[in-house]
């Protein structure tokens, strides 16, 4: 359990310093004036503003109003939609996850299972040529994966939709396109975009993983042992390969959604990447501040996540309580 | 870690001595994407004269040749290998140009990452303490956010603290350091192992008895062993550091369109793939694939030939 | 009655890139049943490699490249994979150097031996949690019920040794290759260790072909002696008599150092020079530019086995039954 104490204490760390940068900036970069009475408010309206918003008392003073407000969700309003920030952030938040989801799925539901093919068929033509393709897969930059698709299943083939999410349904403020066919077929480009540089990430991963095993003492013991092919490989070997694979795999999920900026400029989805591009190019200040915080605190409870999944799979961490070793 | 560990040839104490020649001579992959990576450097730092035309010169955009496909002949003769863009310039000369971009933006936040992540690795490495550990905490968080997410913010925040037009001034050297800001902790780790274990080794302890400064000890004794595994790292993340700027580009939040890159050619002509014009995006694109391709390739064949211990 | 194993002109190559290693050669011997057989010689000599070969787990780049490998009077090196699969573990049975690394991490013993069992033996679930209960209680491990849940991290080095033994004699094997089985131990627990073994098998009558290169476990627990140098066999015979007066002079040298090797670490020492790599072989006798009795033969003629008492010894110095020269001083 000290492990996960001591990776509680460095998450703390990280979402303290996310929301200091991010104060900062709303309170020092952009004006909180302007945000609040827009630009044609006269000086003496300006300076009363300053008076109730309290932007005269002693920083830390401000700071802490700030992670107060943040922690009830309260952003401020964005200068670009003029709608508060929060609301703008809950409404993109699920284009995201689903693609992220849908995109970490295809990932690993090919990327595993392919690694660890190329690991036991290493002589064959078809492993080494996957692992030629991974290579490439690698130096493939996401948005020209994207533009590619594209150009090819929707401008010369015409099958599939290149833009937007399709019709999608809410349920109880949560909105989904898995469950209309124009959803699930508009999701289906994005997802494979977004997947291809996991994909080849965590087959290449999970291929030296399983050749390091299949070479340990336990995998020739198990063999002395006189145990059946499959039993050794998928029963010992896998198992073992899982436990790295499975952590880097989780680690992973917080880059996806980082690359799901790129993904959904290419194809216009309507989610976090997006609106945070918009925020970025006409300098949303409180927007940005807001996306900061939160990103901060999805990598932290990834971060967690994968450290008590580790620990679950691992019995050496469960009882010894040592961290894995890095990202 | 002991001295036998670095007979196991972990890193050979000269590795330039090495049978390194001998090997790339050996590779067809190391050959060719060796080849390759170079000529596209020189095509980049030739590009005034190896260039149709100039790419930054507005009176060689001709309104009436835009978006003709490859091959085509303008109105006035010329002939555009690769086609034209939106404003009638000759593609392949603002590829060339748009390498020449890429290049520098790369390799220059390259250079700055691993200065910034040497220098502090060598001091977290050798003062050790509360210096080491707040370097080391610093690496640790910011190690676990992407690359791409760092470069962003940056820019971001930059451009909302700057005006418009000092941003525009300043967008390279802003790209370039936001960058290089997430590529400097790999630098920073492997320097700081390696000096770990260079710093109780019986020269470095006869250097300090002996009373020869902190800074030359530094500077002479232990630098010259840390060279070989970051030119290696550097290798590889050049590949990386290309693409991030051709991603930051393409999203609109690196080079300014005004300027070729590799990435911005690539967002120019993504308006365009709907009227068919797919060469306006996919010529820069495969340009690009194939420059990170080939560096990759080079930088992962470097890595396997030096075989330092590069996960520290 | 035949030898349970034996093992005729065995030759094992080694596929490097250009050329062809031989990492042994023309290794003949055979073992009874019952008997424990001690291979003996400095590490690269191709005693494991002569154990790996027996157990069918060459693995690519080294192959068999000749000879024969009889188990019970029937050949087992010329055997499918799915064959061989059968015999190991059920007949032949194997312990490695290293039990820290020999088990599974991720598995509970019982576990692993339940699954052992099931592979070889045609009895239920149950019945095999039952027996793997009785094997961990006589192997010597404290409160076996509860260790069965156990993983291995969760044992000492001595305890897991413990458990490979219990894995290699859960199918009841004839057969035991034994590979350095207690060099990774401390030295308080490598007797211990030893002695289990030495029981175990007396009990069932099981025979051990036990690799090391510790010439004190040699002579505590072998009725044999196999002494390998430079992947040739140069001499074999019972151990009282090697111990007493070995004929050949590398295995004096080896006698030698004995009492220095009940310390750890200082083997085999007492002999100048190296032992040459299967990438530079020596013409001759591969142990003459080491002997002090090198004869001119000696460096161009290899010698074969000659009878000496009850051993045999490769060297030329036995050719004509004469004992050898008397260990140096």
């Amino acid at each position: 359990m000290g492990f996960l104490i001591s990776r509680l204490g460095q998450t703390i760390l990280v979402l303290f310093v996310a929301a200091f940068v991010s104060f900062a900036l709303f309170r020092y970069v952009g004006d909180p004036v302007n945000n609040m009475v827009g630009q044609a408010a006269s000086l003496a309206d300006r300076e009363a503003m300053r008076q109730a918003l309290g932007l005269d008392d002693p920083t830390l003073l401000q700071f802490g109003r700030f992670v107060g407000q943040a922690v009830q969700g309260d952003f401020g309003i964005s200068y670009r939609f003029g709608q508060p920030v929060a609301q703008l952030l809950a409404e993109r938040f699920p284009a995201t996850l689903e693609l992220s989801i849908v995109a970490m799925i295809i990932a690993t539901g090919l990327g595993i299972p392919l690694g660890v093919w190329t690991a036991l068929h290493r002589g064959s033509w078809i492993a080494q040529a996957l692992l030629t393709l991974s290579l490439i897969g690698v130096a493939l930059p996401t948005f020209l994966i994207g533009i590619v698709l594209i150009l090819v299943f929707s401008v010369w083939l015409g099958w599939l939709p290149s833009f937007g999410r399709g019709e999608v349904v809410s349920i109880g403020g949560w909105t989904t396109g898995l469950l209309t066919w124009t959803g699930i077929k508009a999701l289906i480009l994005p997802s494979i975009t977004l997947g291809v540089f996991q994909l080849t990430l965590i087959m290449r991963l999970a291929r030296a993983e399983m050749l390091e095993i299949m070479r340990s003492d336990f995998i020739r013991f198990a063999k002395a042992r006189g145990l059946r092919r499959r039993t050794i490989e998928y029963g010992h070997a896998l198992r073992n390969t899982l436990v790295p694979v499975v952590t880097i795999v989780g680690l992973q999920f917080g880059n996806v959604f980082a690359f799901s900026i790129i993904v959904e400029t290419v194809f216009q989805w309507p989610g976090l990447g997006l609106l945070i591009i918009q925020a970025i190019q006409f300098a949303d200040v409180p927007l940005l501040a807001a996306y900061l915080v939160l990103i901060a605190f999805c990598f932290a409870v990834i971060n967690l996540a994968v450290d008590v999944l580790y620990a679950w799979i691992d019995p050496r961490v469960r009882a010894a309580g040592m961290g894995r070793s890095a990202a | 870690m002991s001295t036998t560990d670095r007979s196991n040839g972990m890193i050979p104490s000269r590795w330039w001595d090495s049978d390194i020649l001998y090997r790339f001579r050996r590779s067809p992959v190391a050959v060719v994407s060796g080849i390759v990576t170079i000529a596209l450097i020189a095509a980049a730092i030739g590009a005034d004269v190896i260039a149709p035309f100039d790419a930054f010169d507005p009176a060689t955009a001709n309104v009436i040749d835009a978006r003709l496909p490859p091959g085509s002949e303008g109105i006035y003769g010329d002939i555009y290998l690769l086609g034209t863009d939106p404003q009638g310039r000759d593609m392949l000369s603002a590829m060339i140009y748009g390498l020449q971009t890429s290049l520098v933006v790369g390799l220059s936040s390259i250079a700055l990452a691993a200065f910034v992540g040497v220098l502090l690795g060598l001091l977290a490495g050798y003062f050790g303490g509360m210096l080491d550990a707040l370097i080391m905490r610093i690496a640790d968080v910011q190690l676990s956010f992407p690359a791409i997410l760092i470069a962003l913010l940056i820019d971001g925040v930059t451009r909302t603290a700057l005006s418009r037009e000092t941003h525009e001034r300043l967008a390279v050297p802003i790209l370039i350091a936001a960058i290089a800001a997430s590529f400097w902790v790999q630098y920073a780790r492997t320097v700081r192992s390696l000096v770990l274990t260079e710093r109780g080794r019986e020269y470095v302890l006869a250097a300090k008895v002996t009373g020869v400064s902190t800074t030359r000890i530094l500077a002479s004794h232990i630098l010259p062993n840390v060279l070989g595994p970051v030119l290696v790292i550097a290798t590889i993340n050049l590949a990386l550091a290309i693409l991030t700027e051709a991603t930051l580009s393409f999203l609109g939040v690196g080079i300014p369109s005004t300027q070729p890159s590799l990435g911005s050619l690539v967002r120019i002509g993504n308006e365009f793939i709907f009227s068919g014009d797919w060469w306006i995006s996919a010529c820069p694109g495969a340009l690009l694939v194939i420059l990170s391709l080939s560096v990759n390739l080079f930088g992962d064949w470097l890595r396997d030939a030096l075989n330092p211990k590069l996960n520290a | 009655m035949s030898a349970l194993l034996e093992v005729e002109n065995l030759r094992v190559e080694i596929a490097a890139r250009a050329r062809r290693l031989v990492a042994i050669d023309d290794v003949s011997f055979s073992i009874p049943e019952g008997e424990v057989l001690g291979v003996v010689g400095e590490s690269g000599a191709g005693k494991s490699v002569t154990g790996t070969a027996i157990l069918g787990l060459l693995e690519r780049p080294a192959y068999q490249a000749g000879g024969r490998i009889v188990f019970r009077g029937n050949r087992i090196d010329n055997l499918d994979g799915e064959a061989m699969r059968a015999l190991r573990g059920r007949e032949i049975a194997a312990v490695f150097q290293d039990p820290l690394t020999s088990l599974d991490p991720l598995m509970t013993i019982g576990a692993q031996l339940v699954e052992t069992m099931l592979t070889h033996l045609p009895i239920d679930r149950q019945e095999a949690w039952t027996r793997a209960h009785r094997l961990l209680a006589e192997v010597g491990i404290p409160a076996p019920r509860e260790r069965l849940q156990s993983y291995p991290h969760e044992l000492s080095g001595g305890m897991r040794q413990r458990v490979v033994l219990a894995l290699a004699f859960c199918c009841e094997p004839k057969l035991i290759i034994a590979d350095e089985p207690t060099t990774a131990l401390d030295v308080s627990i490598q007797a211990q260790v030893l002695d289990l073994l030495k029981r175990m098998c007396r009990e069932r009558g099981t025979a051990v072909m036990l690799v090391t290169h510790d010439m004190g476990v040699i002579a505590e627990a072998a009725d044999r002696v196999a002494v390998m140098y430079a992947g040739r066999l140069v001499e074999i015979g019972p151990t009282s008599e090697i111990l007493r007066a070995a004929a050949h002079p590398y295995t004096q040298g080896l006698m030698a150092s004995i009492p220095t090797m009940r310390r750890r670490g200082g083997d085999l020492l007492q002999i100048p020079g190296s032992m040459p790599r299967p990438d530079a072989p020596v013409p001759g006798c591969a142990f003459h530019p080491r002997c002090s009795h090198v004869m001119d033969r000696c460096r161009s003629e290899r010698p074969s086995s000659f009878v000496s008492g009850a051993s045999l010894a490769a060297c030329w110095l036995a050719e004509h039954g004469a004992p050898a020269a008397r260990p140096r001083p």
